[in-house]
């Protein structure tokens, strides 16, 4: 198991640790300059209007207001997205979501700003909200974006799958449908927006690609890029919901206009309001296996609710349809989906990235087809899993992976499920009504971003003038310990030390372009990358030292604080190095590695997850409790314990809301909620039961691609392991998440007795 | 009786507190939180801003040794007050013993939690040294982390509670 005493050295504090725990870290939102304006964003009250006619001149006329924005004063292009730019900076003719920015105001004073943001005065003619997909789908229904409400339909097919149901044994045919679950980073969005004084702009805003951000800002001011720097680690947490511009815009163009410093950050309100979400999916599953267990025929239907515009709306729709498939071998296949536009605020990026919805209803499938087979649920699994050498989902090729066999012969093996093989019941006697079930479910998930997106990579090393070996690359910390991981890598496996290293991330003005830090791509990304450059960066550094020393050729080792003979006699140290001639630059760029072939936006490189749980349910309240997991990772060599224990323990968590509390709840396009004390996260008495990690390391022989990301599987098999060990303790079929309390509530016969004496 | 016009009650007073030992006075309204004076007048911006409706514990700071969520204290409150905030948990030279217990086990992620979560904690070991999973459940419910899912806060809470109050760090 993982944990601080299997990791020995390995567990290390980490290098952002000490400001974190002693509060010195300063976030971008705690940032403040002298002078500082408040920013602060008017926002449409409906969710589908047009806009008839917009006056500022009452709210530019309160004292300490210094701009009052519209679409009229954006410089530049008035839209952002990361793959299409779709979405108004400040709307000029239409809203389509309740967080859609109609105005920008910088005052003196939040109280200024408020009273300015009341008195400008919006005309609206408010149109039919569309508040589901079907809605839109109507052949009659307003359109939201000219071409049309379907943002991309996907479809994909091999085999005849009709034929192959005809043949099936079994069948299973079932809708599940997931919840819109929101980010709940801790921080929200906000930032430091400051004109400098030789013409350019300083951004200090979470992001996770902050040279991605400056293109867009840059765009919306009509400025050159290189105007602009942003600052954008370290985060206050993202998970995906920070990837896509938020706050950056308004404050950036408040800036521009008064030519002082802006500071903007969300209410929690404001947040939930204008931020993305998880897709809403409704997933419609047929699959059919023969007598023997063997899955002959498998269609799947995807509709999802993206929303109002597409940030990444088009690659999560395409991630969930590659995930529909699992990890299982099928001879024929349909597949189907699309995302949908409509005024339900915004759906995007989100840890998992589709695979979370797609993962719940194919592990479902799974265990309804187990069950009504008679096959053992993990036997089924075991019978139709992939092999080492199988393509992957779509045909395409993949690197070889025996990662699904792993994780499934680990669970089989695991405590939990022995418990589960030994049907222990935990019956209590004087409370009848509490009942324990097991579940288990298996996932495979792609790391990067799929063939055909831009998916880069590269960094930086370099001697620093003071001696310091800085290593740059253009990824972002928003906690999940990228700074520690490569702190040990470079330790670890480069030869570098610790006191000799700064790590440079998070500003543009610095960083090389490594690619963003989404889709568990940046760990494996840093591995390519130095592994390339470090064995450069020694050579040139060896050079120099050789040269500086008069030394002939002969082997050089690096030390703590600068190079030695191979006895260990100091030749110089780094900072004389740094003194002594050029600088001492190696710097490279790489992609991504993707698969040469297939059809859509496919992966190459892949990780698993298997999940066992035990759970109990009371059916009095309908109230699920997790009280035991298991989850083993097949992620290759871990590139950092205490970052990879965490990244599965906190997935779960995240996963756990979504399958029992978390629903941003919208009626009529708008939330239903606007803080935390009605969006359910959970607490720590959700979460203080046992729970055990196993890193499965082992990879192909000579593989090139060291550690894999972790960062998102972890948060796509606890649902089905859920909902499968729900049935197992009651009988019900969960196949809509958030679960309903009031699906697993039974008046019991005894209480009926106790109430109706006979 | 209305003895003050709206004016008169309505116009700024002076707040006299000690915040993490040092005596501090501060301009504030009636409406001003104890939130909005640590963090914009004094600068002390370990303490953060969240959900602001007391439900997540990401402003948490000691007043005379218990927990309170800042966004919810209003200012004028903590006249005369001992105010202790994650910038004054620590020693001269070390640690607070639940600080380093969090470094170690790793307690953080983003760590936009910390500060609030460490000083619950304290707050709580400095009053039961020795709690029960029931009595930590109900201590830290208040205290939401969407990042480590409390697997590394539970593990810091138990390496604080063996280390008894004592750190060794000399940070």
């Amino acid at each position: 198991m993982l944990n601080r005493a299997s990791s020995g050295s390995r567990w290390r504090e980490r290098p952002d640790g000490r400001g974190k725990v002693t509060g010195e870290l300063a976030y971008l939102t705690d940032r403040y300059a002298e002078g500082s304006l408040i920013g602060r964003i008017l926002r449409s009250p409906h969710p589908f209007a047009r806009i008839k006619s917009i006056d500022t001149e009452a709210a530019k006329a309160v004292p300490g207001v210094l701009a009052v924005l519209t679409h009229e004063d954006v410089p530049g292009v008035n839209r952002f997205g990361i793959v299409i730019q779709d979405q108004p900076v400040l709307c000029e003719d239409v809203v389509r979501y309740v967080g859609d920015a109609v105005a920008a105001v910088a005052a003196e004073t939040d109280e200024a700003a408020e009273r300015a943001l009341g008195l400008i005065r919006v005309e609206y003619e408010v149109y039919e909200t569309i508040s589901s997909p079907e809605e839109a789908l109507r052949p009659d229904g307003r359109k939201l974006h000219p071409d049309g409400n379907v943002l991309k339909h996907i479809q994909y097919s091999k085999g005849d799958v009709e034929e192959a149901f005809g043949r099936c044994a079994h069948i299973v045919e079932q809708t599940y449908k997931t919840p819109r679950q929101m980010h709940v980073y801790m921080e929200t969005e906000g930032g430091l927006f400051v004109p400098e004084p030789d013409g350019r702009l300083t951004v200090y805003s979470p992001t996770q690609h902050g040279l991605k951000d400056r293109v867009q800002i840059a765009n919306i001011l009509a400025v050159p890029e290189e105007n602009i720097r942003v600052l954008s680690s370290p985060i206050g947490g993202s998970f995906g919901g920070k990837d896509e511009l938020n706050v950056q815009p308004y404050g950036a163009l408040l800036a521009q206009r008064t030519g002082r410093p802006v500071r903007i950050h969300n209410s929690r309100a404001e947040s939930v309001r204008a931020g993305i979400k998880r897709h809403p999916m409704t997933i419609r599953m047929k699959t059919g296996i023969d007598s023997a267990g063997r899955i002959l025929a498998h269609k799947v239907s995807v509709l999802a609710d993206t929303g109002a515009y597409a940030t990444l709306g088009g690659e999560v729709l395409t991630n969930a349809l590659e995930n529909s498939l699992g990890c299982y071998v099928y001879e024929n296949l349909e597949i189907e989906g699309k995302s949908v536009f409509t005024n339900n605020g915004v759906s995007g990026e989100f840890r998992g990235f589709g695979a979370n919805q797609a993962i719940f209803a194919l592990e479902g499938q799974m265990d309804r087809l187990a069950e009504l087979s008679g096959i053992d649920p993990w036997k089924l699994r075991g019978i139709n899993l992939r092999k080492e050498n199988d393509p992957g989902a779509y045909g395409q090729e993949i690197y070889p992976t025996d990662g699904a066999r792993q994780v499934w012969r680990a669970v089989l093996a695991s405590s939990l499920k022995q418990e589960e093989s030994r049907n222990r019941q935990d019956v209590i006697p004087d409370k009848p009504w509490i009942k324990t079930g097991y579940g288990s479910a298996i996932a495979m998930m792609g790391t990067g971003l799929g063939k055909g997106i831009p998916d880069p990579g590269g960094g930086r090393i370099s001697l620093a003038p003071d001696g310091q070996i800085e290593v740059a690359f253009s990824y972002e910390e928003f906690g999940q310990g990228l700074l520690a991981a490569l702190e040990l890598m470079l330790i670890e496996h480069f030869g570098l030390f610790e006191e000799d290293l700064r790590l440079v991330i998070g500003d543009t003005d610095r960083v090389p372009e490594s690619g963003s830090s989404t889709a568990a791509r940046t760990t494996t990304m840093m591995w390519l990358a130095l592994g390339k450059l470090v064995p450069e960066f020694k050579g040139k550094l060896f050079d120099a030292a050789r040269e500086r020393a008069r030394l002939p050729s002969g082997q050089l080792t690096l030390g703590q604080g600068g190079i030695r003979l191979e006895d260990g006699t100091p030749v110089c140290t780094f900072a004389e190095l740094a003194a002594s001639g050029e600088p001492i630059v190696c710097e490279m760029s790489t992609a991504f590695p993707e698969s040469p072939n297939g059809d859509f936006a496919n992966r190459f490189l892949f990780v698993q997850a298997g999940t066992a749980v035990r759970v109990e349910v009371n059916e009095l309240t309908g109230r699920v409790r997790l009280l035991d997991q298991y989850h083993a990772v097949a992620g290759g060599p871990v590139a950092n314990p205490q970052g990879f224990l965490g990244q599965i323990e906190g997935a779960s968590g995240m996963a756990l809301g979504f399958t029992l509390t978390e629903n941003a709840v919208m009626k009529d396009g708008r939330y239903a909620f606007g803080n935390l004390d009605a969006y359910l996260i959970p607490t720590i008495v959700d979460q203080s039961k046992s729970m055990r990690v196993e890193a499965i390391e082992e990879v192909p022989e000579g593989d090139p691609y060291g550690p894999r990301g972790i960062g998102e599987i972890g948060s796509v098999t606890l649902a089905p392991a859920i909902a499968q060990a729900i049935w197992n303790a009651t009988g019900v079929r969960v196949s809509e998440l958030p679960v309903d309390p009031a699906l697993l509530q039974k008046s019991p016969q005894y209480l009926q007795e106790a109430v109706q004496p006979k | 009786m209305i003895d003050q016009t709206w004016a008169e009650r309505a116009a700024g007073s002076k707040l006299e507190c000690e915040v993490n030992g040092k005596a501090v006075s501060a301009e504030i309204t009636p409406s001003t939180r104890l939130l909005s004076v640590i963090r914009e007048d004094l600068g002390l911006t370990g303490t953060k801003r969240s959900c602001e409706i007391g439900r997540c514990g990401a402003c948490m700071v000691l007043v005379d040794g218990k927990p309170v969520n800042s966004c919810l204290t209003m200012a004028y409150q903590c006249s005369g007050k001992k105010i202790t905030t994650i910038e004054g948990l620590a020693g001269e030279e070390m640690l607070h013993p639940v600080q380093q217990s969090f470094l170690e086990e790793g307690g953080y992620q983003c760590g936009y939690c910390t500060p609030g979560m460490i000083i619950s904690v304290a707050a709580m070991l400095a009053e039961n040294p020795k709690p029960s999973m029931e009595q930590i459940e109900e201590h830290m419910s208040g205290n939401l982390c969407r990042c480590t899912g409390y697997g590394g806060i539970l593990r810091s809470i138990e390496r604080a509670i063996e280390r008894g109050g004592q750190s060794d760090d000399r940070g």
